[in-house]
């Protein structure tokens, strides 16, 4: 407990003992205490309701604020946190939660499993947006006593222990919240929870400040005595921010990758890509199974083995990123999940197979060369998915594909994939999140064909055998026979490519050198925080 | 017209910017020659600095610079040119119109004149291209109906100047229809000055279709400069060829535009020359 030894040693002696003692055994892990982290959050977020939306920059603060029921380790598996141990029953139906004692949120207030059972049952089976899948066989939570809640489950789901993080479904305090209208509640801005940081304020457009939980449950923690979160709209400012060391942290991707590359020469700072293996976001292409000519699977494979997805991954990515195999992330194969023993698309001679491909489905080569006519829509997201779609039409022109280019705003486009179906090809990015379940399954299901619902099954693929894989896998609890339900998916939709998955997006994490023991858990920056230390 | 080359030609930068143009539009004509494959076709490797087999260098993803330059004189000429053309007929019809007709209807078409004169021109196309989806003939549209007003005004001047002179009164006197008097009496007497505003809309158009290109809002099926210089603009600081070149190109072609606009009016205005 060297950080409780430095703690009573501050009382003590003061500042100056404390530097004296940490100029001895440097690199030795020597937490220090104290210190502002100021990191950059981009966008600024909407509001602080992590309960009530997912969009991107939310969780970045308010899982500071916030703790989930358990942490994670990398390779996925749970840690305590709130709960303090955790029994799974024979059936897997029932999930029983010991809680810890003595956790008080930031208003004083004890933390019981009265908090646990408002916060899943009223709260995000209600109004969070991934609850529909998540938390879609959770019928009830019991309270025995006050440290003790029973999740009653109508079926086994195993990914759902994956969903327990502060991140996803913060632990929100009943005594604030109950009788309130969730939707605009008081607390969606000034977050009120056990973590270790405490909300201060939030000066729009500039920052929002979080001070330490003194009274924080984990022995000596947090280490840093303020974190502030600015917001800086301006790429190149954010770049020069960080160069200038004005700003310690810059997640998801925040500083453009052709900085990145520039940055990470210098001796202040330092780049990595961990973190994201919670949330694993996957480039792909939806390809519109029901109409030619992508109504041919050959067509598909043709389009899949035409694309060099290395290509897209080092000149407009800059290198962060993985070629993608299979519909599912490479970041799952600490889980079990994944499998690259699927059919290859990264031949040597994959474009003599893509031409061959589409002679054989009935695209021969007109006169001038051209075999058929599509039009191909890019996500709005910015220049680099823009570069992406441009090189995507000069690779299927390659193999005699005529390719139109689309770009429009993003309601128009969501309208016209989701709702329309009005597309052949579409290029996009989706996160698979911490389970297959919660984030793969979407995309393939016949039930997830949902007009009107973005972010599912725009390419309308139908498959029963897939149907009835997926649902197996869903509920089967022994890892041994869920990671080969998982295999077979993943042979079955390699060959079968109604998605084309290009590549693993490689976010970055861009930090001071002096900022330590900041992306320690698979959430990276949706973790809490609470052993990041400033060396300074 | 050997006596208005003559005036032409005394305003020695507008004899320059003539070249310049003469150049740009022989660039465009020949460039299916000079690189007759597709100018976003990958034909090196990514960021080639200029010379080094390739003349301009190539951009992020192995794109000929020079090759994007030659196409994309093309269609930046000819985006200015059909913008200004419609603009024109837009504007000398309602110009006209008010112009001749007076009264109600001129107040009529110049409060509708001013409304679309209130809003910033560039936001307006913006707007309108995001309305309309970004594809060549949108932004034909976008950038006609943002430049409009200002030919319509001129016409207008011009055409309240000449309505009351003894020879459009003698038109009328003898019967000539409303149509015949504008288009053959009077507008070929207030040419001059249309041709002027003209050539400098063209220049105006060309900068406003390289805006919107370089806001992502071009036809993306288009080769145009200023899409280059959006494209390039992220990698300014390691391949700065890759902006610099087609943003030479816009200056160049945009001044000698400008060049020979201004020697236009020398030449239609002889009294004027010695301002």
């Amino acid at each position: 407990m060297r950080s409780r030894f430095l703690k009573i040693m501050t009382r003590l002696f003061g500042v100056a003992a404390v530097a004296a003692v940490m100029a001895g055994p440097q690199g030795a892990g020597a937490q220090e205490s104290g210190g502002t982290l100021i990191m950059v959050v981009q966008p600024e977020p909407p509001s602080l309701a992590s309960y009530l939306s997912t969009s991107g920059p939310i969780g970045q603060v308010s899982a500071k604020v916030y703790d989930g029921l358990l942490e994670y380790d990398f390779n996925l598996n749970p840690l305590p946190s709130l709960a303090e141990s955790w029994e799974v029953s024979e059936d897997g139906k029932t999930i029983t939660f010991h809680l810890r004692e003595g956790v008080t949120f930031h208003d004083g207030e004890p933390f019981t499993s009265e908090d646990v059972q408002f916060t899943f049952m009223e709260v995000l089976k209600k109004v969070h947006p991934r609850a529909a899948i998540t938390f879609k066989e959770l019928t009830a939570v019991e309270t025995p006593d006050e440290h003790t809640v029973v999740f009653k489950l109508a079926n086994p789901a195993p990914y759902m222990i994956r969903a327990l993080s502060g991140y996803e479904s913060p632990i929100l305090p009943k005594h604030l919240f109950e009788g309130t209208d969730l939707r605009n509640s008081e607390y969606a801005n000034e977050p009120i929870g056990t973590g270790p940081f405490k909300f201060v304020e939030w000066e729009r457009g500039q920052y929002i400040r979080l001070d330490k939980n003194e009274d924080y449950w984990k022995e000596g923690l947090p280490y840093l005595d303020r974190i502030a979160a600015r917001f800086i709209p301006d790429a190149s400012t954010r770049t020069a921010a960080m160069e200038s060391g004005e700003v310690h942290f810059a997640g998801f991707s925040a500083i453009p990758n052709i900085d990145v590359v520039r940055l990470q020469e210098m001796d202040t700072i330092e780049v990595g890509t961990d973190g994201y293996s919670m949330i694993n976001p996957m480039a792909l292409l939806e390809l519109n199974t029901t109409q030619p000519p992508f109504d041919k699977k050959k067509v598909r494979q043709a389009v899949s083995y035409a694309i060099d997805r290395n290509f897209i991954i080092e000149n407009i990515f800059f290198g962060f990123g993985k070629p993608a195999t299979g519909p599912i992330s490479s970041n799952f194969e600490v889980a079990g999940f994944y499998t690259d023993e699927v059919k290859d698309y990264a031949t040597k001679d994959r474009i003599e197979k893509a031409n061959a491909l589409l002679d054989e489905a009935g695209y021969p080569r007109g006169p001038d060369g051209v075999r058929f006519e599509i039009v191909h829509d890019i996500l709005p997201y910015g220049e680099e998915w823009r570069r992406t779609g441009e090189y995507i039409k000069q690779a299927l022109g390659e193999v005699g594909i005529d390719v139109t280019l689309r770009y429009e705003d993003v309601p128009t486009w969501l309208k016209r994939i989701y709702t329309d179906y009005d597309f052949d090809m579409n290029l996009n990015f989706f996160y698979q999140l911490a389970d297959p379940v919660l984030g793969v399954h979407r995309q393939y299901l016949t039930s997830q064909i949902r007009p009107g619902t973005v972010f599912v099954n725009g390419s309308r693929y139908s498959n029963p055998e897939i149907d009835k894989l997926f649902e197996q896998a869903a509920t089967e609890r022994d890892p041994e026979k869920r990671s080969a339900l998982y295999d077979e998916i993943q042979r079955i939709l390699v060959e079968d490519v109604p998605v084309i998955t290009l590549f693993e997006i490689g976010f970055t994490n861009v930090y001071d050198t002096n900022l330590k023991d900041a992306i320690i858990s698979p959430l990276g920056v949706y973790a809490s925080f609470d052993r990041a230390w400033l060396d300074e | 017209m050997k006596e208005f080359w003559k005036r032409f030609s005394r305003n020695r930068s507008a004899v320059a910017g003539l070249l310049i143009l003469i150049a740009v539009i022989l660039l465009a004509i020949l460039a299916p020659i000079l690189y007759p494959e597709d100018p976003f076709s990958l034909v090196g490797l990514p960021m080639v600095e200029p010379f080094e087999g390739f003349l301009l260098g190539t951009d992020i993803l192995g794109r000929n610079v020079a090759a994007g330059i030659a196409h994309g004189a093309k269609v930046s000429l000819l985006i200015g040119l059909f913008a200004t053309l419609v603009a024109m007929l837009i504007g000398i019809l309602i110009g006209a119109a008010a112009g001749y007709y007076g009264g109600w209807i001129d107040d009529a078409l110049m409060r509708l004149t001013e409304l679309f004169q209130t809003i910033p021109s560039f936001l307006f196309a913006i707007l309108l291209v995001a309305i309309m989806t970004p594809s060549i003939e949108s932004i034909v549209i976008a950038i006609a109906v943002v430049s409009w007003p200002t030919v319509a005004r001129l016409v207008r001047g011009e055409f309240l100047a000449l309505r009351k002179r003894e020879f459009v009164e003698a038109c009328v006197g003898v019967g000539m229809s409303d149509w015949r008097i504008i288009t053959l009496q009077i507008l070929p007497n207030c040419l001059s000055p249309i041709i002027v505003t003209g050539s400098l809309m063209v220049a105006t158009a060309i900068l406003i279709e390289s805006g919107l290109s370089f806001l992502g809002l071009g036809d993306p099926n288009v080769m145009s400069w200023g899409f280059m210089v959006g494209a390039g603009r992220t990698v300014l600081r390691s391949a700065w060829w890759v902006c610099a070149f087609p943003g030479i190109a816009i200056l160049l072609t945009v001044l000698a535009i400008n060049l020979v606009g201004e020697g236009l009016n020398d030449a239609f205005n002889p009294r004027l020359r010695n301002r």
